[in-house]
This record gives structure tokens, sequence and C-alpha cells, in this order.
């Protein structure tokens, strides 16, 4: 009976040959689309005095900046835009043969990675001397371009602002149990452990994430969730970075959240660099390096500045207004050199204080 | 009965294919090797069994959670008269176009404490629980997971006798009855097939999981990215391991296989829901609210935000500069890769159906399991094997490869579905046809393709809809300035440009859900 159905079942037969068809026809498009694209990627590498730079920093706040440097050299960019800490692995896998002559991280974490891991050349002394040698690598490896600063985000609907403390490490005392949210596997909170063992040392830090610890401080992916939960009300206040809220509040004003900067010099209001640096692979460290010199001229720190939200990083250009004063954060290298373990201690502090639910 | 041996031409493109699929898993353990983890301490120590013990109930939760959700949606989309089916038909893969860190994120902004809900029903006093933890994140897991169950139990259902339901509903048992005792035992493997699929994405996820707040072995893996690699590989190496016996264990299934195959072409009648048309439909409504509707209303209040925002300001917060292109890129590959995945895993199909036994089961697991690798690791595996080969890195960063690598990745989402298609191919048929002298080819095209060509549209739209959204291994292989509308949205989340990643995901939606339709749909109607 079966059998007989399905030979008889002549209906099925134009159905789907059209559809195999058509099939077929998406298939040889696609093959002939491919071979195109090798042909044109292949044609592509001829043309000299060019640049690839892999951008952690997202292309609305970057692209300009790059742009305007082809325009004034002649040199092309060919940019790659990603995730810092994803790229930062992305070279570290290609090794030799790493197509990058530029990286540009949101984070001293993974630049400093990649300074740890021996991939990353040298740039010139007058180039560093532009820049407060807290914000560079003290290998000289790479360079801040421009920082966001730690702040307290907080709920102007649930948190008076007198109730605010001057010091980061104030937020262990009972007051604060359960209202302060952090990001603890987010690479800027690292960055910011990893600053405060420097300040303060190992001890200190541990005590601080054990007591945030103990005061249950809510765990949120990163930044920019906290901040979102802040708004809701979902959590009073959370330590992020100070750029995120401005970002919030750029597409609705009416959100009820401030950011709160701690006292001067206090390891809260520590200032979390984004970075370039020259990939040691690189065969054009000329032009490399010509980027960089532009990276830190008057006109493209006040671009990447990102619309006064971020702070520039060389004297020439001050403090977008409405933001303390860089003098009066805390000077902390996030120097991944600086400490024997790096990052990998900095893991284990911040997973050995249980702050992590 | 008895089979001819495997031809030579099939095994090598077998064993070819399925070392390729291999890939990222053979990276893990070179890596492993190199880096010479200390298993003892990790696998002793609590930091990595709590993560691990949450990755595996999450992963056991949803793929639970899925099975039930998306074999009801088959079952009343395809076997009853419930009204509006056709557009239930349309809605019910969808929602597995959203990347999960937008989906969660959505979802978030909509059901949260202090989110959109929440203002709407301010005035009646109620709040919500908070949207944090286990039962959160398998709600919003399964949300966006059952996919892989429906499609390819619809397909299955299009292609099941109706013979045997009919015969118990004229017995008198309720369509409830018929459900439970009689459908749902044949559709066992094509469930468990998507169920599987579904455990190995939620013990893969890092996005929508951290989102909600849920500690698991991703965010280990994650968070020691740069800190300790070692861990990071031994890590993934246990994940790969657990998919690996997930999935062998799966396989057993197909070869337990229920085939009533009547090939008759011929139109189940529906079942009629009388008085329960009016819940079903009322779940139905409820459902979609849930898993489309609002998402859809987060992100359109987003996006509404932004307007209002540039009205005061003058600024524009929504480019759409280039998202044309962002768009044909997205179409361009998601319809590609969806095409070609479907032909590669069908070597692997006709190996498991004509020649069942342990190296086609091993095979097909290679292939599954590879499913379960987290992106990162995933991205980073392609990266290796083309760097470290003179012949692929002349293609580093350009489309092909990067097609290859979906190809590679969303081989799990086709494989078994394929198999299931395959295998559900009455074996009468081939072999009458045989005697009556029809050749390979001939028997192929008028056979066996009309009766698994449902199977294999399901599984086009799956990878369809996944290579849409895929995120990680574009991002690591994309050619340069290659953006899809998925690479867009992570660009404008990852700046806080909500407005716009609203904007984008909804024209992502759009683009999916008419792909859908007229790649998948439309056939499947016309086939079934």
């Amino acid at each position: 009976m079966r059998v007989r159905h399905a030979l008889q079942s002549t209906n099925m037969k134009p159905i789907s040959r059209t559809v195999l068809v058509g099939l077929g026809r998406v298939g040889l498009v696609a093959v002939a689309l491919l071979v195109a694209a090798c042909g044109s990627s292949a044609s592509d590498e001829a043309s000299g005095g060019s640049l690839t730079v892999y951008s952690g920093r997202g292309e609305d706040l970057i692209g300009p900046v790059l742009d305007l440097f082809e325009d004034q050299t002649g040199i092309t960019i060919d940019v790659r835009y990603g995730n810092s800490a994803d790229m930062a692995l992305q070279i570290d896998t290609e090794g030799e043969r790493s197509p990058a002559d530029i990286y540009i991280g949101q984070s001293p974490g993974a630049v400093g990675f990649l300074d740890q891991q021996g991939l990353l050349t040298e740039l010139p002394a007058d180039l560093l001397s532009r820049v407060d040698a807290a914000y560079q690598a003290t290998s000289g490896n790479w360079v801040g371009i421009t920082g966001r600063v730690r702040v307290l985000v907080y709920n102007t609907d649930l948190v008076d602002p007198a109730d605010l403390p001057a010091s980061v490490l104030e937020l262990t005392n009972p007051e604060f149990a359960g209202r302060v949210a952090v990001a603890p596997s987010n690479g800027s909170f690292q960055d910011f452990v990893t600053g405060m063992r420097g300040m303060l040392g190992d001890d200190a830090t541990a005590d601080w994430l054990a007591g945030m610890a103990a005061n249950g401080a809510p765990n949120y992916p990163k930044n920019g969730p906290i901040v979102d939960a802040v708004t809701r009300g979902e959590v009073d206040m959370g330590l992020v970075n100070h750029y995120y809220l401005l970002e919030f509040l750029e597409e609705d004003p009416s959100l009820p959240a401030a950011n709160h900067v701690f006292g001067a010099g206090d390891i809260g209001s520590m200032l979390i660099t984004s970075a370039a640096a020259i990939v040691g692979s690189s065969d054009n460290v000329d032009e490399a390096q010509q980027l960089i010199e532009f990276l830190l001229s008057a006109e493209a720190q006040t671009l990447s500045a990102n619309g006064e939200k971020e702070y520039p990083l060389i004297a020439e250009v001050g403090a977008p207004a409405g933001l303390a004063p860089l003098a009066d954060l805390a000077s902390v290298t996030v120097d991944l050199n600086e400490l024997a373990d790096g990052l990998t201690g900095t893991q284990q502090l911040i997973e050995n204080s249980g702050i992590i639910e | 009965m008895g089979r001819a041996a495997p031809s030579k031409i099939l095994l090598v493109v077998v064993a070819v294919l399925t070392i390729c699929f291999a890939g990222p898993l053979l990276f893990v353990l070179y890596r492993n090797v190199r880096l010479g983890a200390d298993f003892g301490e990790i696998f002793s120590s609590s930091r990595t069994w709590g993560p691990f013990g949450r990755s595996l109930l999450l992963g056991t939760s949803v793929a639970l959670l899925s099975s039930i959700v998306g074999t009801s949606l088959a079952w009343v989309t395809i076997r009853t008269d419930v009204p509006g089916v056709r557009l239930w038909r349309l809605l019910a893969p969808l929602p597995l176009v959203f990347p999960s860190f937008v989906g969660a994120t959505a979802l978030i902004s909509g059901f949260a404490n202090g989110g959109v809900l929440e203002q709407l029903i301010d005035p009646l006093g109620i709040d919500l629980p908070e949207l944090a933890g286990f039962w959160a994140a398998a709600m919003v897991l399964t949300l966006f997971t059952y996919p892989y169950v429906f499609l390819p139990v619809a397909a299955r259902l299009r292609r099941m006798p109706a013979s045997l339901e009919e015969s118990a509903r004229l017995l008198g048992r309720s369509p409830m009855s018929v459900f439970l005792s009689v459908v749902v035992p044949q559709l066992r493997t094509s469930i468990t097939a998507g169920a599987s699929l579904v455990f190995l994405y939620a013990i893969s996820d890092f996005g929508a999981v951290q989102l909600l707040r849920y500690d698991t072995l991703t965010r280990v893996i994650y968070s020691n990215a740069f800190a300790d690699q070692a861990l990071v590989m031994a890590l993934s190496l246990l994940l790969a391991v657990v998919a690996l016996v997930v999935v062998w264990f799966e396989g057993r299934q197909l070869s337990q296989q229920l085939v009533f195959a009547d090939s008759a072409q011929r139109v189940a009648l529906p079942v009629r829901l009388r008085l329960s048309r009016i819940p079903v439909l009322a779940g139905l409504v409820a459902f979609f609210s849930f898993a489309l509707v609002g998402p859809v209303v987060s992100l359109a209040y987003w996006v509404l935000r932004g307007v209002r925002a540039d009205r005061t300001s003058g600024s524009l917060v929504i480019s759409t500069d280039g998202l044309a292109n962002a768009i044909g890129n997205t179409v361009f590959v998601s319809v590609v890769a969806a095409v070609l995945t479907v032909l590669v895993v069908l070597p692997f199909a006709y190996f498991s159906a004509r020649h069942p036994g342990r190296p086609s089961r091993l095979a097909s697991s290679v292939v599954i399991s590879g499913f379960a690798m987290p992106g990162l690791v995933l991205a980073i595996s392609f990266v290796f094997w083309i760097v470290n080969s003179d012949a692929l890195f002349r293609f580093y960063q350009t489309l092909p490869l990067l097609i290859v690598a979906y190809i590679l990745h969303f081989g799990a989402q086709a494989a078994r579905t394929s198999e299931v298609a395959v295998g559900a191919l009455p074996k009468g048929v081939e072999d009458a046809a045989r005697v009556l002298g029809a050749g390979r080819t001939r028997r192929f095209f008028t056979i066996e393709l009309p009766i698994i060509m449902p199977g294999l549209l399901a599984a086009m739209g799956l990878v369809l809809l996944s290579t849409m959204k895929e995120l990680p291994a574009t991002l690591f292989l994309r050619p340069n300035g290659f953006d899809t509308l998925a690479t867009r949205i992570w660009a404008s989340m990852d700046n806080i440009s909500l407005a716009k990643a609203g904007f984008e995901s909804l024209i992502l939606l759009v683009v999916s859900a008419i792909l859908t339709w007229v790649l998948v749909l439309r056939h499947s109607e016309a086939a079934g």
C-alpha cells in the first residue's frame, strides 16, 4: 500500500522541483559572489601607505578621528571594529600573522594582556611624554587616549545625595548593604581592582572586596545593565564608569539618576583609560606612529572625547564641562607589569572574596 | 534487514567533514595539552562545580520547557483548526532571531522591576517579581530557544500519517489523549533532537544568562579569558565532553525511531477544537505576548524615546547610514549559509539512516556537540586553524571562510533534523522504485526529496535564523567593514544607543519574518 501511494504521489514532484531549482539558483549565485569576494579581497593588498586598525572603540567614537587622519595624511586605514577584550585575544591567537598594525582598546586590562604576551612594540618617548605617566604603560608599550572615571551612579528618587560617601571604601558599611550593584566579572571592575591593588596593596583590596561580598552587593554583568537597573529603581546605586549614564540620559533626559564622584584622590574615582598600541608584527611602524601621534594631537583629542563625555588625556585639552578636573582624580596606573601576578592575581582576589554571587 | 556497505565516496566525504566539524574540539584538546591545566585542582574546586551544576540545571530545565512549548505549539498550529493558524505558524519560529543579549535586555526593559509593564500597571499597585536568577534565565532562554523544537517537530507532523490519530479519535479519545498517547511517541526523535540543541545552546549561552544574573560556567570562562587561559580551555573541554555524552545518548533514539510513514499526500483532517478553541487561542495570544509582543514593545519604546530626545535636542540618535548595506549582507550570508549547511549535512543524514551504528552515531555526535562551544572559544578556534594554515590564511577575514564557519557551527542545527527526515523515509519505497528500474538520481528527486523536504526546510529555517543573529564568529572572521544587522545591533548596544539598537532589532525581526516566509514556510505549506 505504502509503496503504491508513494509512487503515485505525482502531485509532489513539481513542487519539490521548483523548490530545488530555487535552491540551486541561490547556491549558484552564492558561489559566484563568493568567488568575486575572494578576487576583490586579494587585489586590495597592493596599495601602499595603509594601516590596519583593530578597534575596540566603536565606530561612532573613533570613526571620525580616523577619517580625519586619512584626509590629512593620505594613509588609508582599514578598520576592524569589535569588542576590546575579544580583539586582544584575536591578536594573541594570530601571533606573528596578525594583520593588525594598531590596537585600540577600551580598557587597560586588555591592552595590558597584549603587553604581557609580548605582542606590542615600544612607543617613541616623545609620544609617551604627552600623557601623564599614570596613563601609560611603564614598559612604554601602550599609551592612554581618553579616560572614563569610575563613579557611583545612584537613583535620585531613592538616594539622598547627602548620604553618599566620600570614599568608595565606605561602601562596605552596613547602611549600604544590598544597595550597591557591582560587575565583578567585567573588565572595568577588574581594572578598578587592579588599580586598587596598586594604590592600597593586596590586603586592603581583599578586605574591601570581602566587605562588599559581606554586604551582599548585587551582581550585574557590566556597566550598562547596572545603570539601567539603577534608573529603573531595581537597585539604589552601582559602581560603574561615568560615561554610561550620560549616554542613557541622552536618550531619556527624564531618567532619575546621577553620578557621584568620590572625594579628591579617592581610589573610587580612578580613571579607566582607553589605550592605543602598535602591534609587534606590524610592518608599518612609521605610519602607525603617525596615527598614534595624531590620536594625541589637540584636534583628535577633542574629537575623541566623545562629544565632551570622556576625558582627553593631553594637557592642552581640558576636562569636559561638568566633570571633575583630571587633577582631582586618583592618579593610579592600571599597569599589569607593576604587579607580579597581573590580571591573574586580580581575578583570584575577586573570586576568593566571594563577591561573585 | 541486510544493507549494503556504505559506498567509499560516502565514507570519505563523511570522514573529511567530520574532521572539519571537529575543528573547535580539536583546538580545545590541543590547547589543553599545551597549557597543561591542573585538572585535579580545577575539578575539585567548588568554583567549578557550583557554576557547572547551575549550567546543567539550566540546560536541562530549558530543554524540558522548550520541548513542552515547542511541541504544543507545533501540534496546535499544524493539526488543529485554531483561528489564525497561518499567522501563528509564521510567528512561532521568529523569537529565535533575537540575539540573546538584545532579547534579554528587551524583556528586562519590559518586564523587570520599574520596566515598561510595571509603569503601565503602576496605578493598580502591583509590583512584579524580580526578573533575575534561575527562573528568569530559564524562562527567557525558553522563549528564545523553543523554535529549535518547534521547527523540526512541525516538520515531522506535516509528514506523519494522520490515520493513527484519526483512528484514535474515532475510537472516542479526546484531542489531549490523542496528542499524548499517539502523537508524542511518534514525534519523540524530533523532540529530543530539538531539546538537545536547546540544552547545548543553554549551557553555552553567555549574554542572556548573565543579563538575568544567573552565574554559570560560561561566566567563569569569559571572566578568565585573560587571567587564566588554562582554566578557560579546561572548562571548555568539560562543556564539550558533556555535549558529546548528551548527544551520543540522544542519538540512540534515532535507531528506535517509529516510522509509520504512509507517503500518501493526504492532508490530515484538522482536529476540531470546538469549545477549547477559546482557551487555546487565549493561550497562543498570551504566549506570543511574552515571546514576541513584549520584546517588540520594549524595542519600539526605545525607538520612541530616542525620537523624542531627537526632537528636543535636535541631534539624530537613530542613524540609518549603511543600514541597507547591512540588511543586504545579512540576507546574503544567512541564505547562503542555510542552503549550504543543509547540503553539507545531507551525507551525514544518509550515512546514519542507511548505515546506523557506532561510526555514524559518532560522526553526527561530533557535528552536533560542537554547538555547545561558547562563542568566544569557537571564534578563537577558527582563527587558530586559519592562521596556522597557509592555504586557509589567504582567505582569512573574507566571506568564504566566514560562511564556512557558519556551516561548521550551525551544521549542528541541521544535522539531526535532516537525519530524522531521511530516517523517516519508508524503507520499502526505495527498494520498490529500484525494482521498477528507477536510477539513483531519479529516485532521489522523485521519491526521497518530496518526503524529506519538510525536514530539510525546517533545518534551513533554523540555520537561517541563527546565522542572521550570529555574533562571535562574525566579529572575528568578517571582512573589515562588513556589517550585518547583528554586528550593528551589537555596536549600538555597546555604545548605549538603545534607540538605534531597538530600530535595528525591529528591522532584523521584519527581515527574518519575510525570509522565513519566502524560503521556508511557503514551500512547507505547498509541500505539506
